[in-house]
């Protein structure tokens, strides 16, 4: 969390502030909340949804948060919790952004070998939900930006070495089977 | 030779993970080149995996609009919650009126009621204690009262003493 948002929060007196400070958290956090939802559950749309409802909880207790910078690991906690959710709800009916939704947020620079990355992606995708729970709840997490061990240690309420541990742990096996 | 090398596999999976050989593999692969073929291939897919595994989270962006979205979506939230307190308030104001209202009515009936049944029935008290009688009057009535009544009290003379004649 930057300055702003910490400083911001901390003045807060007045109920119509409320409303300024949260927008300047969403503004600072908004990325990193659509990538865990988005590593969870793999599809644009399902991400924003979950993101939005997310905030909407966030926001019903935001005036009683009394520490800034726990809004941080809070609102991750709430956003992988839900996407969680999201995907055991749908199962089999969760859909995956395929490569041509995917190709207007990223620059095809090869074609041939965008479409090969594409069906590597999808099938490392298949790999990382057949890893065990533990391991993958890190991985997905460990892949969002910004998040370091502790970030993730605090989601999952395990310390920052078993973060790493259980990293390396999915990685060997994810490079085991995508031969 | 197949299943010799096969012991190698964990280690190879380990140097390409963190880029270190431990010596007995690296005395191995002078004279493999079979698993020196593999450490390169594995490696190659780890290279190939840390370029992919960025993209199973960053694969895609939130819209433009979120943060909108979300602060619209907030505020219908809350308003809908102002609403829903503002009509809770409401009808707990309203059932505390009525309760009030009832209460009232009550108290106001038993009082008038109470003032009637006071006076009326203070009135026929106050008949009644007109009438009333000691008991003992009853009780003192006796033959021999009219005898005492026309003996003198001591010190009194029988001269004095009215004497009751019927009539």
């Amino acid at each position: 969390m930057t300055g702003t948002c910490v400083s911001v929060l901390i003045s807060k007196a007045e109920a119509p502030e409320s409303e300024a400070r949260f927008s300047e958290c969403i503004a600072e956090n908004q990325r990193r909340v659509f990538q865990i939802a988005y590593s969870v559950l793999g599809n644009s749309a399902d991400a924003e949804d979950v993101a939005q409802e997310a905030f909407l909880r966030a926001y019903q207790k935001f005036a009683s948060l009394r520490e800034a910078e726990k809004f941080r690991w809070w609102i991750n906690r709430i956003v992988f919790r839900l996407a969680l959710n999201r995907r055991r709800g749908h199962g089999r009916r969760l859909v995956r952004d395929s490569a041509w939704q995917m190709t207007e947020t990223r620059a095809m620079v090869d074609g041939a070998k965008y479409a090969e990355q594409q069906v590597l992606l999808d099938r490392l995708r298949r790999e990382i939900e057949r890893l065990p729970e533990k391991l993958r709840s890190v991985l997905q997490l460990s892949l969002v930006e910004e998040m370091e061990a502790a970030d993730v240690g605090a989601v999952l309420g395990v310390p920052a070495g078993t973060v790493r541990s259980r990293m390396h742990t999915a990685r060997k096996l994810l490079l085991e089977v995508m031969k | 030779m197949k299943s010799e090398c096969e012991k190698w596999n964990d280690q190879l999976l380990e140097a390409a993970l963190t880029g270190s050989t431990a010596k007995d593999l690296e005395e191995h692969l002078k004279s493999c080149v079979k698993c020196s073929a593999e450490l390169d291939e594995v490696r190659a897919r780890q290279a190939r995996l840390e370029e992919l595994l960025p993209f199973v989270a960053r694969g895609a962006e939130p819209a433009a609009d979120f943060k909108a979205r979300v602060l619209a979506a907030a505020e219908v939230a809350s308003k809908g919650k102002r609403a829903q307190r503002w009509r809770l308030w409401t009808l707990a104001g309203a059932t505390a009126a009525i309760v009030v209202l009832v209460i009232g009515a009550a108290m106001y009936r038993r009082t008038t009621q109470t003032i009637s049944t006071i006076s009326v029935t203070e009135v026929a008290a106050v008949q009644k204690l007109v009438e009333w009688r000691a008991p003992s009057d009853s009780l003192l009535v006796t033959p021999g009262q009219e005898i005492l009544k026309g003996t003198p009290k001591l010190g009194q003379s029988y001269l004095k003493v009215p004497v009751k004649t019927e009539e």
